[in-house]
């Protein structure tokens, strides 16, 4: 219900939701399509009911049956084939698009790999739950929207061709809806937002004591809370069905100028057939068509809800494809085979010049013209006060976040994020590690990797207790921060032994880790004969170090 | 507080209807009012193919007031009936969740939860309670309204007609019922089978997300993008069947309701060429079915939701059925206390009903040390906490402390509320000046005011840390158990925050549960919780 408040905020069409779903236009057409044949065989249908009704009742034969239930069986077999490619269609338009929108929103996130925001959870949540939604928009609401402007036009010409009286009563009634039900909208909308905060705050009420239970008991606080929710809980009620009242009414509006048309063309043919000025048969055939007319403007606000939770979806799945890539911003950028051999004359490894980084909707920069060099051997280390940049300019080292200014310079080469990535084994602060064994993201370094050399690498990182068959489930379960570093060292070590990789960047590599063996692992990259460039503030590290890079803060 | 749920068979509708006085009638009337508005649309088209026919036998006007006063009744009574309805249905719907989020809250306030693994039952518990509401107003209320209108409608046709009320009898029971259900049995097991590939999916789109940097980092983004894809590709394939079936339902929904109106045709026009059947009642023979066409659909929506919501139901019973595990809420001693040691003698610790996971923990921890509890994960060093806390029993043994104990988890709860009533968590009494006080110790400089949680502003992960911190600050207590202090802080926060909760709490008796050795070095002793052994050092 909050996805459908969301959602009617923006309009119920959005371009951007039909330009992705251009691949599913074919599909929208040929929906259209069978509604509107199916509209034709309704005027079928209620010519030849129609017909056998008049005649039968005039002339108490039975001959007119000879045509009219065959047509009718045809009819009718016709409509149900009909029904059946429609669902058809609308699932083929909805996975497409749905499809189209989980490739989008994946890549948005490779894009911008470093996001805090949207978390992993709603992530999830959007491409899963989320997207389903979407499944009422293309399904229903649609093909409704412009069925709703066909239908009518299709079967108000058929009735305008039996009778001019009833069709210019349907000529002046339908469009009826479309107004009343927009002023409901535009006189209700303000109080209804309002109410609609309150519901949702007071609805969130019980989730939030549910979840902050064991909290609550620990401290002896979880029974105390019952009456408060007691209390909330009528208050939500109150509060929705004050909503409820209203929100309601639109779809009274609909239900009883649509059921009132019908009635008044019912009774004003009834009364022209009385005065002999409209035969028997061609009443029928208004009074069979004119709830069909209907039909599909009321089938519009049925779906609405249908929409505004597909709407809401794509919403939050807009926000991050095109939050991850606003102007300027590098798009995914694949790791180039490493550079071959060291080129003399060039002792600066890394060269970071005037390196600029803001966040967006932040106005100070978090880096501003910061320079850096690294000389191939040394074991530099990033220093400063927590919060002072040092992880972005990982970041933007690795190309994680975009670099408003600034070059970075691989022996002297500009080098792009890519050919950067070609020569980088990356440990970040909090390694991800992806689901199978410990082996399996050792090997994210060199996938063809042999076992021994696997081994290796985990006891080089301090990880020598680890064995590598071990599982590790989702998030990393089943191992703790500390070993989850270890292993992420470890794939690093492996990419630079396979020759992969000839600049190590480690943020806080021996966190969690005790003196000694945080010693141990420190001689052990070094040993491996790379370039290393640090994040740390341990002073065991910064002894270590051949150079210190210290940050201040920007401004 | 509501009435208490009796324990009973069946889906459980007693049992959900029980504690709230009057639901039953709400529920009735809302019933009775969508029952008004089905047979209102039905109604609208039999009174107008017959004031039709009957207008074709040219009678006097005022024979045909009557009707047509009729039409226009039905037209505008089946939208006021359906507002009336769905208000009423809504409101029961409402009341019915609001005890069943009562009970639900008292029960599992009862139960002890601390632990890692409840966090999924908790938020599926929020969901399934929501779902309640369906269960009224999507299943309960239009199925049985549509029944009952099918039923009348069948009714009036038997005494016009017995042999078109059988077949639209018949027509109703395989367009309303059979062809839904059998549809629904289909896509269920179809559901089933592609349950798991929707979870890969989940899984991968996690993965995915979670792993993005070192992905990108080390080169492996395309290849996990596309496996990702492949497993989508497979689910849209599995869900085709789906729609497939969904649209042969449909078609034959559509079939039925013909069967229906050719069958009125044909047995109807004999009948009135025979002159056994009154001429205009053919029309509202053969029309009616039509009107029909909306009722079932309605039949077709309620048994979908009704297999969501009955499991729900289902699963919150389970959860309410379920005997409450250890104290639940704790009773903390009030009033001036001192400081003693944590005493463990022989103590024997595990869940109650489970197995006993460690023995013969001897420990004491006098006022002024500290020390850590290590050991692998799930090797009970939560369940050790939760003794300590006297939240679930000693298996044996036991456990003596002085005072109140106080617990920092590391997943504490912030709640959507100002960061006051956060700290008031710890201490209900405290007063401004107090809190304030818990904050600065706390070395939090927050608005004591500020809402945050779901609703507010967010906190960083050494925020909300330092304010669960504040919570122990602001209740004055006397022995400490700390549960993961550093785990999810990077180094430097959780090296500040060590800092100060060291300092500030070391004249207690702390407990420290960690694996991470900056937290180890900092403890006086160790007690490992290894293997099936425990070992002091």
């Amino acid at each position: 219900m909050t996805l459908a408040a969301e959602g009617a905020r923006r309009g119920p069409l959005d371009p951007r939701l039909l330009r992705r779903g251009r691949a599913t236009l074919a599909y929208l057409v040929a929906g259209v399509a069978v509604g509107s044949l199916t509209a034709v065989l309704t005027i079928v249908q209620a010519w030849a009911l129609a017909s056998a009704l008049g005649t039968i009742f005039e002339t108490h034969t039975l001959g007119v049956l000879g045509w009219a239930v065959p047509t009718l069986v045809a009819v009718f077999t016709g409509k149900a084939v009909l029904a059946w490619l429609n669902q058809w269609l609308a699932h083929r338009a909805a996975a497409a698009v749905k499809s189209r929108l989980r490739r989008d929103v994946l890549a948005a996130r490779l894009a911008d790999p470093v996001a805090a925001e949207p978390s992993t959870a709603s992530v999830v949540t959007l491409l899963t739950q989320g997207l389903d939604a979407l499944d009422g928009y293309y399904s229903k609401y649609l093909p409704q929207l412009v069925l709703a402007f066909t239908v009518p036009l299709i079967i108000g010409v058929a009735i305008l061709t039996a009778d001019f009286t009833s069709a210019l009563i349907v000529a002046c009634t339908v469009p009826l809806i479309p107004v009343f039900m927009a002023l409901v909208g535009w006189t209700t909308e303000a109080r209804t937002r309002k109410r609609w905060r309150v519901q949702t705050r007071l609805a969130g009420h019980f989730a939030d004591l549910i979840t902050g239970l064991p909290t609550l008991q620990v401290f002896g606080r979880a029974r105390a809370q019952a009456q408060g929710l007691q209390r909330s809980e009528a208050a939500h009620r109150r509060e929705t069905m004050g909503t409820l009242r209203v929100s309601f009414l639109s779809a009274l509006i609909l239900e009883l100028l649509a059921s009132l048309s019908v009635a008044i063309v019912a009774v004003a043919i009834g009364f022209r057939v009385v005065f002999h000025e409209l035969d028997l048969t061609t009443a029928f055939f208004v009074l069979i068509l004119a709830p069909e007319v209907y039909l599909p403007v009321r089938q519009v606000g049925v779906h609405y809800h249908d929409a505004a939770d597909g709407m809401a979806a794509a919403e939050s799945a807009f926000a991050i494809i095109e939050g991850a890539a606003p102007a300027g911003r590098e798009p995914v950028v694949p790791v180039e085979p490493p550079a071959a051999g060291v080129r003399p004359g060039q002792p600066d490894l890394l060269r970071i010049d005037g390196l600029t980084v803001a966040y967006p909707g932040s106005a100070a920069p978090v880096l501003d013209d910061v320079s850096v060099q690294v000389r191939r051997g040394e074991l530099a280390v990033l220093t400063g006060t927590s919060g002072v940049g040092k992880t972005t300019l990982l970041h933007a080292l690795m190309g994680f976040v975009p670099a408003g200014a600034g070059r970075f310079l691989l022996e002297g080469r500009e080098a792009n994020a890519g050919q950067r990535r070609g020569r980088i084994a990356w440990v970040g602060q909090n390694p991800g590690m992806v689901n199978g064994t410990i082996a399996d993201n050792v090997r994210l370094g060199d996938a063809a990797a042999p076992d021994d050399e696997v081994r290796h690498c985990l006891d080089l990182a301090g990880g020598s207790s680890l064995d590598p068959r071990r599982e590790v489930g989702d998030d990393g379960e089943g191992l703790s921060a500390g070993e989850r570093r270890r292993v992420a060292v470890a794939r690093a070590a492996l990419r630079v032994r396979s020759g992969r990789a000839d600049l190590l960047v480690l943020d806080e590599p021996t966190a969690g880790l005790d003196g000694a063996t945080e010693a141990s692992v420190l001689d052990a990259l070094s040993g491996l004969g790379a370039t290393v460039l640090a994040v740390s503030h341990r002073p065991a590290v910064i002894a270590r170090a051949d150079r210190l890079i210290p940050l201040s803060p920007a401004g | 507080m509501t009435v208490a749920r009796a324990a009973s068979g069946g889906p459980g509708w007693r049992w959900l209807f029980a504690p709230v006085p009057g639901a039953v009638g709400r529920t009735a009337l809302a019933t009775l009012l969508a029952f008004g508005a089905g047979a209102s649309s039905v109604a609208l088209m039999a009174v107008s193919a017959w004031l039709l026919s009957r207008a074709a036998e040219h009678p006097p006007v005022l024979y045909l007031q009557v009707a047509a006063i009729g039409v226009r009744v039905f037209g505008i009574s089946r939208g006021l009936f359906r507002y009336l309805e769905r208000l009423v249905g809504h409101d029961v719907a409402l009341r019915l969740q609001s005890a069943l989020r009562l009970d639900t809250y008292t029960h599992l306030a009862r139960t002890t939860l601390l632990g890692t693994r409840r966090g999924d039952l908790l938020a599926r518990v929020i969901s399934d309670v929501e779902a309640v509401q369906d269960l009224v107003v999507r299943f309960l209320v239009p199925g049985v309204s549509a029944s009952l209108v099918i039923v009348a409608t069948s009714a009036a046709f038997a005494v016009l007609s017995p042999a078109t009320a059988v077949v639209l009898v018949g027509s109703a029971l395989v367009g309303g019922a059979l062809v839904p259900a059998l549809a629904q049995r289909v896509s269920r097991r179809w559901d089933a089978a592609t349950a798991p590939t929707r979870g890969e999916l989940a899984a991968g789109v996690h993965e995915l997300a979670r792993t993005a940097p070192d992905l990108v980092a080390y080169g492996a983004a395309d290849t996990q993008l596309e496996r990702v894809l492949a497993v989508d590709d497979r689910l849209r394939r599995l869900d085709e069947r789906g729609a497939w079936v969904r649209g042969v339902a449909s078609g034959c929904q559509v079939l039925a309701a013909a069967v229906a109106v050719i069958a009125a045709l044909l047995i109807g026009g004999p009948q009135v060429a025979a002159g056994t059947l009154q001429p205009v009642m053919l029309a509202v023979l053969v029309l009616t079915p039509l009107a029909l066409h909306e009722v079932l659909a309605t039949l077709t929506q309620a048994g979908q939701s009704a297999t969501r919501a009955l499991a729900a139901l289902r699963r919150v019973r389970e959860v309410l059925d379920a005997e409450p595990v250890g104290a639940g809420d704790r009773e903390l001693p009030t009033g001036a206390l001192v400081p003693g040691p944590i005493v463990l003698d022989g103590l024997a610790i595990g869940w109650p009903g489970g197995p006993v996971l460690h023995d013969g923990i001897d420990l004491v921890v006098e006022p002024g040390e500290s020390v850590a509890v290590v050991g692998p994960s799930g090797t009970g060093k939560t369940t050790l906490a939760a003794t300590v806390l006297g939240l679930i029993p000693p298996k044996a043994g036991g456990v003596r402390v002085t005072g109140r104990v106080g617990y920092l988890a590391q997943d504490a709860h912030i709640f959507a509320t100002s960061i006051a009533e956060n700290v008031r968590i710890g201490n209900r009494d405290a007063d401004d000046a107090a809190i304030a006080e818990a904050l600065a110790a706390a070395g939090l400089g927050l608005d004591p005011a500020r809402v945050v949680g779901e609703q507010g502003a967010t906190l960083s992960g050494g925020e909300a840390r330092r304010l669960a911190l504040s919570r122990l600050f602001a209740g004055d207590f006397q022995a400490i158990v700390l549960d993961e202090p550093s785990e999810h802080l990077d180094a430097v926060t959780a090296e500040a925050l060590l800092d100060d909760v060291f300092s500030s709490m070391g004249r207690l008796p702390l407990l420290v549960i960690t694996h991470d050795p900056d937290v180890i070095a900092r403890c006086d002793r160790q007690l490992e919780l290894g293997v099936g052994a425990v070992t002091y050092r």
